[in-house]
């Protein structure tokens, strides 16, 4: 069983219609779940403090924020990520985020209190936000506040990223920080957004060995996937041993979303939530926070994180979606909806080059594990 | 970019008079592996590392010892840059001459010192990987006008460019982009509708 942390006001963190990352994509999430018989009690969580961004964002950039969320004009403002085709600006900004962030937070608190060992906060993952500009859909780095809370509860934090894109910003935030061992899976920042994300990224200073970058290659598939975090990542846990394990559990990794070039299916991302809960058991006494992340192809994302909450919730994956959310859904869900949870076997034709794809990912894993084995010995 | 954006200073010198011996320890102590040789203020010379590690290898017909001066084993005179010279430039003549720094003068004056790690900083933040970015290639025709049309496609819909690199091949102009947006598989897709030839990102197998 797990804790979820949800409350209406996150869907006020919005860039707008034409904008990928819609809210709409919580309010199928949710609707989905429940059409499938759950009932949903989510927790209400409160928004982060101003004090709160600042344990781990500058003053000058959250006063950016602050000073644009009232309208103010600020001509620098770019030099801060913000009034962006990215990040725009928004009225009510600033709160909205801090929505997010609180719901971390708190989730990271329930965890700390021994009040709860799983937590979903479904929203928030923003990933990509610095320490002092927001970047890629991120304008607090609520996954950075939670961990933050957990270091200064005196807990050594592992943080996992299966976004589609690399988690450089939760990496830079603790890039020197050898109570935090930062793990990112995603596409070669070779090909895609932010660009950073490689196996020579190893962290600095006393965490050298802390920041571990899995980048695989564009139409990467579930196997490959899979096989390369089972290589990297239940090593990196033993050898780590954190308290506690946070993920960001973005689904766009899947191989229908619009951003990138992945080639995940339904069921590699239940695998994927199978091997969280597996390690939390086996590393952290269970205790495991979640967020969610990208994913831009809404009916997808719906379904795999309808996946993820049942997986956490230990209910079984119905085969059917159900008629009436498809129905309710229908102007958003394009013309092939289809009409089961997981994707069809197969998802797609085969792709050409999968064998020289899959020996890449292997090359940069091995040398991965070298570069890392020194550090881990 | 020109030299002086890219240059190390102040630089770090040794006298014409030194022992090589204190020339290693100096380069030892600094982390260096290049240091300009100086005579009263005036460049005279470089001596690298491996003028050193050379100079005195026990494989030497006659190995130098740590007693002998700098002027015996430093490379003379050396070339050097202008602080207003272009960073490729300078680039050419490093690799022409296959040396790995160039002093810079400005008049008499010793100002800086250029070093291929330089270079690759220099690399680095002309191709724009420094700051969260996305790549985006597109060939484009070599005719007036092509770079404009794309520059002004990605301005239209508020992109940021952080760097525009092209270059020939024998069929297209070869550009690469860094945008400020991640955004780049809708806006890959817009180009194409726009003519344009993405070379990345590349649509997907299933896409129509």
């Amino acid at each position: 069983m797990a804790a979820l942390i949800h409350r209406p006001e996150y869907a006020g963190y919005d860039f707008g219609p034409e904008h990928p990352f819609t809210p709409a994509r919580l309010a199928m999430v949710l609707d989905l779940i429940q059409s499938l018989g759950h009932t949903l009690s989510p927790i209400a969580a409160p928004a982060a403090t101003r004090e709160e961004i600042l344990t781990v964002h500058d003053e000058a950039y959250v006063a950016m924020v602050e000073a644009l969320d009232r309208g103010e004009a600020r001509p620098e403002a770019e030099r801060f990520g913000l009034g962006t085709p990215d990040n725009p600006v928004f009225p009510g900004m600033d709160l909205a985020a801090r929505w997010l962030v609180g719901g971390a937070l708190h989730g990271a608190r329930l965890l700390m209190a021994g009040t709860e060992t799983r937590v979903l906060q479904l929203g928030g993952g923003l990933h990509h936000a610095q320490k002092d500009r927001a970047a890629g859909f991120c304008m607090y780095n609520d996954l950075a506040v939670a961990i933050q809370a957990c270091v200064a509860h005196g807990w050594r934090v592992a943080y996992l990223d299966i976004d589609l894109h690399h988690g450089d910003g939760v990496q830079n935030l603790f890039y020197g920080d050898d109570r935090v061992l930062t793990v990112s899976l995603h596409e070669t920042g070779h090909y895609l957004y932010p660009g950073t994300g490689h196996i020579q990224e190893l962290g600095t200073g006393p965490a050298r060995g802390l920041s571990v970058n899995v980048p695989l290659e564009p139409f990467t598939e579930s196997e490959s996937y899979l096989e390369a975090f089972d290589a990297v990542v239940p090593r990196a846990l033993e050898w780590f041993a954190p308290q506690v394990l946070v993920v960001q559990a973005g689904a766009d990794a899947h191989f229908t979303d619009p951003m990138g070039d992945l080639a995940l299916t339904t069921q590699a991302f239940q695998g994927l939530y199978r091997r969280i809960l597996d390690l939390a058991a086996t590393h952290t006494q269970g205790r495991v926070l979640l967020t969610l992340g990208g994913g831009y192809e809404p009916q997808v994302v719906a379904r795999v994180w309808t996946i993820l909450y049942l997986t956490l919730m230990d209910l079984p994956i119905p085969e059917r979606l159900p008629q009436a959310w498809l129905e309710r859904w229908r102007d958003r869900l394009g013309p092939e909806p289809g009409s089961t949870l997981h994707d069809p076997v197969p998802a797609y034709p085969e792709l050409p080059g999968r064998e020289e794809r899959n020996r890449r990912n292997r090359d940069i894993v091995a040398r991965l594990q070298d570069s890392l084995f020194r550090y881990w010995l | 970019m020109l030299v002086k954006e890219m240059m190390r200073r102040p630089v770090t010198v040794v006298s014409v008079e030194a022992t090589i011996g204190e020339a290693y320890q100096l380069l030892l102590d600094r982390g260096f592996r290049h240091l300009p040789v100086v005579d009263h203020g005036r460049l005279v010379g470089v001596l690298t590392d491996r003028d050193l590690r050379l100079a005195t290898s026990s494989f030497s017909e006659k190995p130098h010892v740590a007693t002998d001066p700098v002027s015996a084993v430093m490379s003379s005179p050396p070339l050097t840059a202008d602080p207003l010279d272009p960073v490729e430039d300078a680039a050419r003549i490093m690799r022409e001459h296959k040396i790995g720094c160039l002093p810079v003068v400005d008049g008499q004056e010793l100002v800086g010192i250029l070093t291929g790690m330089d270079l690759l900083d220099a690399l680095m933040t002309l191709t724009g990987v420094t700051k969260p970015s996305s790549r985006l290639e597109v060939a484009l025709a070599d005719r007036p006008g092509e770079l404009a049309r794309l520059t002004a496609f990605l301005a239209e819909r508020h992109v940021n460019i952080h760097s525009i690199l092209t270059y020939p091949s024998p069929e297209a102009v070869r550009t690469v982009l860094r945008v400020d947006s991640n955004q780049i598989r809708p806006l890959a897709d817009e180009l194409r509708r726009a003519e344009f030839d993405v070379l990345w990102p590349l649509p997907k197998p299933w896409q129509h």
